[in-house]
């Protein structure tokens, strides 16, 4: 690069440098980085009297034009910062004194998001007890005493032949047996597994389960539910994958991954390099539980799906152990005013 | 369950690459979680020829060996035990890539320089035995690629079933998916059986005492087998499916599991101990010694298999220890049964564990399965033991399980799901499953013994969508159920609690609802618990009783990590147990705890968090929901100090407590500074903002505000001093507030002087000065003769 071009170069970045200032601290710095005497342009111009005479002439006129012009334009800019604005009665820089708020827990905000946008779509919440008997937990669900299925669940018993609700979709059937379809309803609430606690399984977690049941419900109405709530949940845009799957409390059942939200599918450290999430089962109701229940399955279908709260926050909020939700810590809980 | 690629597309047809097949199937209902490589660690490696073998001067453990490589003669050196001159060997040269990583290079020993490695399985990647090298057949040609030469390009596809398929534990169970999902016929294997003349029922009886957990017993003798290593072809199969190769016996009843998903057992008909097999259930205190050498004190739940004296295996679950095939093994008795799942649930729980054929049995076998299973391992073991097959089954099957018919309704299928498949298409799938589809209308389908777990017209449904894909769906919402969507007050509540107390700078905190015993005793000694009866840990045993001790768990960790500032609150549960069913209780309950300062900035001083931070914002949600207002009744609460501990009381009822943590039971949670805390039950409190709500109307005369200012006993309550002059001013009184208290050296020791803001007005007309000076007149004087106060300022 010749000094001729250098000089023009220097030019163009300091002008960059002015347009994109932001306070006058900024400003100031950048002039004296350009202008000041260990500054490019005064080394280029010191350096004149070793050129060629040929060029001396030329390269000196052009680098002190140029000293001028910036001056000139540093000047004028500084202005902006300084002289236009009206002194004010005090420093409007001292903090603010307005009271703290404080913070709602995160499963709190996910969980009210979650039914937020079940009830918008005309579904009410019910709710039901946390100790539950093993008919309302299993049996009523269909899942056949001495069965493997009861494995998939890690249950812990409570005196009294009862046990903590491995589900809330116990409170299905409590619903099933007092109301009569059309019934929309989804079941949020804390549910216990017999895990050992680890950074990814913990004793509790939360759910918000739902169901329709109504005449002519159909798996096509299941798949419109879940992707109109995936939508709102994680976002346009992303792709829905239903894997046939067993629980047995619907039939068919599926299992919904969700196209990875954070790397949109093309594999990443939290989707395990698959591109894919898992979110959540559904499935139509099986027959046998509308059976139990005194409704007709043959008038009657009904579509079920459960979620659980925390995977879903986890990922969302990149929280990489599901311990936090039960420490409270401060420094965990404050960062979600 | 894991099950080799290669053997899938032999029985399939299918010739989809491996991840392609796992996807395909995992969307089909057959979880395919992971594909893996057999032969990843052997591409480097070729069919070596041991030339030499001689001693290296001052190692006895290791060997100088020359391998010819059909390149190259190598100088090697080895310290396998069992490598010898003349032998085919599986060899790595200098670079190749063997398991873990590891790179092979050239290195000196002893003062011999190796230029490569005579390989183990282990090293090869293909189990994890390396006691020592693998030796190949003599015809082994030199220099080839080992993988070539051992036909070994395969991959490893690993299941994770849902346990409603014990069909597809198996390769003809996952080949008939595949078939299905393509409309392929399964290529069953062939074979013939020989048997000999002598009847089997000659060499064994079978007698079924418990027929519910065991309907069916079947056992084949085959005698003269020569027990030693499997040929290669089943080795490979084995490994190819994750199994360790044992012996040619025991790899063949593996084999036939993995390929039928029917569970064998081989006992040594010498040590069996009797010529009859009597299956019973075992009885109480029964001793038995599972193969694994572990000694078990039995019960009823577990099936024993017996030879009419003892055990001879746990029905299902493992074999015992005693009849056991060895070595010298040469008589079998072959047993292929049929348990019941349930049974085997119970007994494998019971036993603790858990094997292959325990979780086929579990998940439900083929009863009917039972001759191609055990006809199977006979023809296999007369192919590779020499075994000589008696004539027959003994087959112990008094009531046969018969096939289910199920009435499908092809329209029914299209309503249930919202789809349009044909009616001919639906036949199809169901067909290429090996159910027999007949009829038009309702068609009658016949669903063979191998899928218990279909039983209703629902499972057939989801039979067809599973290998249709529920991508054969639209996701279009048809049906709007109720268009009015009612919210429930304790939600509304909940909702506004956490807005009202977040306003009031309280972080809400969550808890999972299990504590200890004796945390909970510490705090609440008098109140009954529910207990957990399977804790996962000693300090999680019971569901909690007060929302206290969580609470201050919570701030005992904010303060070990620093945190002293702490402002919480929480809305959980709270559980009691019962005698009867109605008397088990969840109570909701709301918690508060302050401890520590409060927030300073350059125009506020921090100051001690206390008491009246807790009723400042009860009394907040007391405003926000048209509560009457709370009040404190001192009184002694076994978690409370004595000196500060009030029962909290809404409209004269008690609703729960609050004061200052006792400080002791504090400290045992290593809490060190003083905590204010304050617990209600909340359920008798969600319905009433309806009630109370109403609106006064705006005020259209003039207020009339004056000061008072009184010194009384120290002792004397606020609250009495506000409702003395409540009550002197009347209506007219709209408001008294303390603006100021004073305790000190300006007054006299053992009083207080409050100063109150009362506002006057009328709703009916303007007050005159003096008639508002009348009622100050009426509330000093009140104030004199109620708490002897002395008016200042007057
Ligand atoms: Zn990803």
């Amino acid at each position: 690069m010749t000094l001729l071009e250098e000089v023009a170069r220097l030019e163009q970045e300091a002008r960059e440098r002015i347009s994109k200032a932001d306070s006058l601290a900024s400003l100031k710095e950048a002039r004296i980085y350009y202008l000041g005497r260990k500054g490019p342009l005064t080394a280029i111009l010191k350096s004149v009297k070793d050129l060629p005479v040929d060029q001396r002439r030329q390269v000196g006129a052009e680098a002190n034009k140029c000293r001028v012009q910036l001056e000139a334009e540093f000047t004028e800019a500084e202005k902006k910062f300084s002289d236009t604005a009206p002194r004010q009665l005090i420093d409007p820089t001292l903090p603010g004194t307005a009271k703290r708020l404080g913070a709602r827990h995160l499963i709190t905000q996910v969980l009210d998001e979650m039914c937020a946008i079940f009830h918008g779509m005309g579904f009410e919440i019910a709710g039901g007890p946390d100790i539950e008997t093993d008919y309302y937990n299993f049996t009523a669900l269909n899942f056949p005493p001495d069965h493997p299925a009861r494995d998939m669940q890690d249950t812990f018993f409570v005196e009294g032949d009862r046990l903590l609700r491995t589900h809330t979709t116990p409170v299905q059937v409590r619903v099933l047996e007092k109301q009569k379809p059309p019934i929309k309803i989804i079941t949020p609430g804390k549910c216990f597994r017999n895990e050992a606690i680890s950074s990814r399984a913990h004793v509790a977690f939360h759910q918000v389960d739902g169901f329709l049941i109504d005449e002519g419900v159909t798996m096509a109405d299941l798949k419109g539910v879940l992707v109109a709530f995936c939508k709102a949940f994680f976002g346009e845009g992303l792709k829905l994958k239903f894997r046939p799957s067993f629980f047995p409390f619907t039939e068919p059942s599926a299992e919904v991954d969700i196209q990875c939200f954070l790397c949109s599918g093309a594999g990443c450290q939290v989707c395990k390099q698959s591109g894919w999430l898992e979110i959540l089962g559904c499935g139509m109701i099986h027959p046998n539980v509308l059976a139990n229940t005194g409704h007709d399955p043959e008038k009657y279908t009904g579509l079920a799906w459960g979620i659980g709260v925390e995977r879903p926050a986890m990922l969302k909020y990149r929280i990489n152990d599901i311990r936090l939700f039960f420490n409270n810590d401060l420094r965990f809980l404050r960062q979600f005013i | 369950m894991k099950l080799s690629y290669q053997w899938l597309k032999e029985l399939s047809g299918v010739d989809w690459p491996p991840e392609e097949m796992g996807d395909r199937l995992t969307l089909a209902g057959t979880a395919c979680e992971y594909v893996t490589p057999t032969a990843e660690y052997m591409r480097d490696a070729i069919v070596g020829h041991v030339l030499e073998l001689g001693p290296i001067e001052g190692a006895d453990k290791i060997k100088k060996a020359i391998v010819d490589t059909g390149a190259d003669k190598l100088e090697i050196v080895c310290g396998a035990p069992n490598v010898a001159a003349g032998q085919k060997v599986a060899f790595a040269g200098v670079g190749a890539k063997l398991v873990d990583d590891f790179v092979i290079r050239k290195v000196r020993i002893r003062g011999v320089e190796s230029s490569g490695m005579i390989c183990s399985e282990r090293e090869l990647g293909m189990s994890d035995d390396h006691s020592g090298i693998i030796v190949l057949d003599d015809d082994a040609p030199v220099g080839a690629k080992l993988v070539d030469y051992l036909d070994y390009d395969d991959y490893i596809l690993t299941f994770e079933l849902t346990p409603n398929r014990g069909d597809s534990m198996s390769a003809i169970g996952v080949a008939r998916d595949l078939v299905a999902l393509t409309s392929k016929k399964l290529r069953r294997p062939q074979f013939e059986l020989i048997e000999t003349s002598t009847p089997a029922s000659g060499s064994v009886k079978v007698t079924i005492e418990n027929l519910e957990d065991c309907p069916r017993y079947a056992a084949r003798i085959i005698r003269n087998v020569r027990v030693g290593r499997s040929p290669w072809w089943l080795r490979k199969r084995l490994l190819a499916c994750g199994m360790r190769p044992i012996s040619n016996i025991v790899d063949i009843t593996n084999f036939v599991m993995l390929e039928c998903g029917h569970p064998l057992h081989a006992f040594d008909l010498d040590r069996f101990g009797s010529d009859e097999v009597v299956v019973r259930s075992a009885r109480d205190g029964e001793k038995f010694t599972t193969l694994d050498g572990q000694e078990h004190t039995l019960d009823p739940q577990v099936l024993l298999i017996t030879n009419g004296k003892e055990g001879v295996a746990a029905g299902g679950v493992m074999g015992g220890l005693d009849s056991e095939v060895e070595d010298d093994t040469t008589s079998i008795l072959l047993e292929a049964a049929y348990f019941n799942p349930s049974m085997i649930r119970k007994s494998r729980r019971k036993l603790g564990i858990v094997t292959e054929s325990s979780s086929r049995f579990e998940k439900g076998t083929d009863p009917n399965g039972i001759e191609y299973a055990i006809n199977r391992a006979a023809f296999l073991m007369q192919e590779l033991c020499g075994g000589e097959v008696e004539k027959g089954i003994v087959d112990c099957y008094p009531s046969r399980i018969e096939k289910k018919v199920i009435d499908f309704r092809p329209e029914r299928c299209n309503k249930v799901l919202g789809s349009n498949y044909t009616t001919e298409r639906m036949k199809q799938i169901l067909s290429d499953l090996e159910l027999t589809v007949e009829g038009d209308g309702p068609l009658k389908v016949t669903v063979p013994t191998f899928r218990p777990d279909l039983e209703k017209e629902i499972d057939l449904i989801e039979e067809v969508v599973r290998i249709e894909g529920f991508d054969s769906i639209d996701d279009a919402v048809h049906t709007i159920g109720p268009l009015y969507t009612r919210i429930r007050p304790e939600d509304v509540f909940a909702d506004d609690t956490r807005a009202v107390l977040t306003g009031c700078g309280f972080d809400e905190m969550l808890d999972h609802g299990l504590t200890h015993s004796k945390l909970a005793a510490l705090f609440n000694p008098d109140l009954p618990q529910v207990k957990i009866l399977n804790p996962v840990s000693e300090e999680l045993d019971i569901m909690r009783n007060s929302l206290i001790p969580t609470a201050l768990v919570a701030v005992g960790h904010n303060i070990a990590h620093r945190v002293v500032d702490v402002c919480l609150f929480e809305l959980g549960k709270v559980f009691f147990a019962g005698q009867a069913n109605d008397d088990w209780r969840e109570e909701e309950r709301l918690v508060l705890a302050v401890t520590g300062n409060s927030p300073q900035n350059w125009r506020e001083k921090a100051r001690p968090y206390d008491f009246y931070d807790l009723t400042g914002a009860l009394e907040r949600l007391a405003e926000h929901f048209r509560w009457p207002q709370f009040s404190y009744k001192p009184e002694k609460a076994p978690f409370l100090d004595e000196k500060l501990s009030c029962r909290l009381m809404l409209d004269r009822r008690g609703v729960g407590w609050i004061g200052r943590v006792d400080d002791e039971k504090a400290r045992r949670l290593g809490i060190k500074q003083p905590v204010m805390i304050a617990e209600l039950s909340v359920d008798g409190l969600i319905d009433t903002r309806a009630k109370a709500l109403g609106f006064e109307p705006l005020a259209v005369y003039p207020a009339a505000p004056r000061d008072i200012a009184i010194v009384v006993d120290d002792r004397v309550p606020a609250g009495d001093i506000i409702e003395s002059v409540k009550k002197a001013a009347g209506e007219l009184a709209e408001t008294v507030e303390i603006f100021d208290l004073y305790t000190g050296s300006q007054i006299e020791k053992g009083k207080k002087s409050i100063a109150l803001s009362i506002i006057y007005r009328s709703q009916t007309g303007s007050l005159s000065n003096d008639q508002v000076d009348e009622m100050q007149k009426k509330v000093a004087a009140d104030l004199e003769k109620n708490f002897n106060a002395e008016i200042r300022d007057k």
